[in-house]
């Protein structure tokens, strides 16, 4: 057993990153940030202690949604801070190591696998791009009309909810198939695009029905292109509103493996 | 890929500085990402790939239906800050009266 207190926590693995790029930065609990470099790639770390961040501690504070928060956000500032000076490819929350050493032994063996997902993401970003519909939004008067309401408001009522209930269900599978189109355009504009799951509206802070949360790896120097097009798709369905966010670090597209 | 060296030396623009949807990433998105997304690596500690796979499972859950994760028992959340506001105020509180109770019985376990 090492008799270590503190461990290493890697925030991501960047390619060309100088000291000066993390001069002054922070990480997790406001320790300063770290570059080990090892046959040319730079691994970002801060010290982070054990107590916090061993097994034990880990189990018991992944439960925890506020240090959870904390972590993950402070995680997203670092990459989002390195992946505006140089290639980064972000590793997932939580992963430490105990030393120096093994941080560059880590380097060692992941060597070509890290250089090829640095390749994949050099000079580009990550655009996030959702699509949501509101179904009922409009078109209201066009059921109530359909039934004589003045004599049979009953009947009249249960109509209007099934009307309902059906424009909603044409208005969504409508917007999914317009979803499709969008997506096969904005990956035609981008060197790759992935799905991203469904989001709850509880969650995304949205309004309406997510028919597409996607994913997007594109040339910086294709940025606006990319952009231009969001907003003309956006005009061409106007049933659809349209959220464009980035750039992001490309997350989504880092992968040790070809996506 | 044999071209890499001959990108550019363009820089990003400050990430999330030139956002374009009004507001700053949402939690769900962070999540989603910094769980779901980047390179896994096993470092020193063993545990915290499996934990953060079944973590990663439970927040996809969520983040779809927050309903479902109910429905199958997934309730850790239950008092969720990033639901609430409220709940957030009353968590954080919690902390500060346990902090202080901890300050002002140091011989006592604080666990639940």
């Amino acid at each position: 057993m090492t008799v270590t207190d503190t461990g290493l926590y890697v925030y991501a693995v960047a390619r060309g990153l100088g000291e000066a790029d993390i001069d002054q930065m922070t990480g997790l609990g406001s320790a300063p940030l770290r570059i080990v470099t090892h046959r040319g790639l730079d691994a970002v770390v801060s010290e982070v202690g054990l107590d916090e961040f061993d097994d034990d501690a880990l189990r018991r504070n992944l439960e925890d949604l506020q240090w959870l928060e904390r972590v993950a956000r402070t995680h997203d500032d670092v990459i989002r801070s390195v992946s505006s000076a140089a290639a980064s490819a972000p590793l997932r929350l939580a992963t430490i190591c105990l030393s120096v050493e093994r941080v560059r032994a880590l380097l060692d063996q992941w060597h070509d696998a890290l250089n090829s997902a640095l390749d994949r993401i050099q000079g580009r970003d990550e655009w996030s791009v959702k699509l949501l519909v509101t179904p009922g939004a409009k078109d209201r008067s066009t059921v109530s009309s359909a039934v004589g309401a003045e004599d049979r408001p009953g009947a009249a009522y249960l109509q209007r909810r099934k009307n309902d209930a059906e424009d909603k269900a044409r208005a969504v599978a409508e917007a999914e198939a317009r979803a499709e189109e969008v997506h096969a355009q904005l990956s035609g504009s981008a060197v790759a695009s992935r799905r991203l799951g469904l989001q709850d509206a509880r969650l995304s802070g949205l309004q309406g029905t997510m028919v597409l949360n996607a994913a997007y790896l594109v040339d910086r120097n294709r940025t606006s292109a990319f952009t231009d097009l969001t907003d003309r798709l956006a005009a061409a369905h106007p049933a659809l509103q349209v959220e464009v966010q980035g750039p992001w670090p490309p997350y989504s597209f880092a992968t040790l493996e070809a996506p | 890929m044999t071209d890499s060296i001959a990108q550019p030396p363009t820089r990003a623009p400050a990430y999330g500085a030139t956002s374009r949807a009004p507001n700053p990433a949402s939690l769900a998105d962070v999540l989603e990402r910094v769980l779901d997304k980047g390179i896994i690596i096993a470092g020193d500690i063993r545990v915290d790939l499996l934990q953060i796979e079944l973590l990663t499972i439970r927040i996809r859950l969520l983040v779809a239906s927050v309903d479902k994760a109910q429905e199958m028992g997934i309730d850790w959340w239950r008092h969720d800050p990033m639901l609430n506001a409220d709940a957030r105020e009353l968590a954080d509180e919690n902390q500060r009266l346990r902090d202080r109770l901890k300050e002002l019985e140091p011989s006592k376990d604080d666990s639940d």
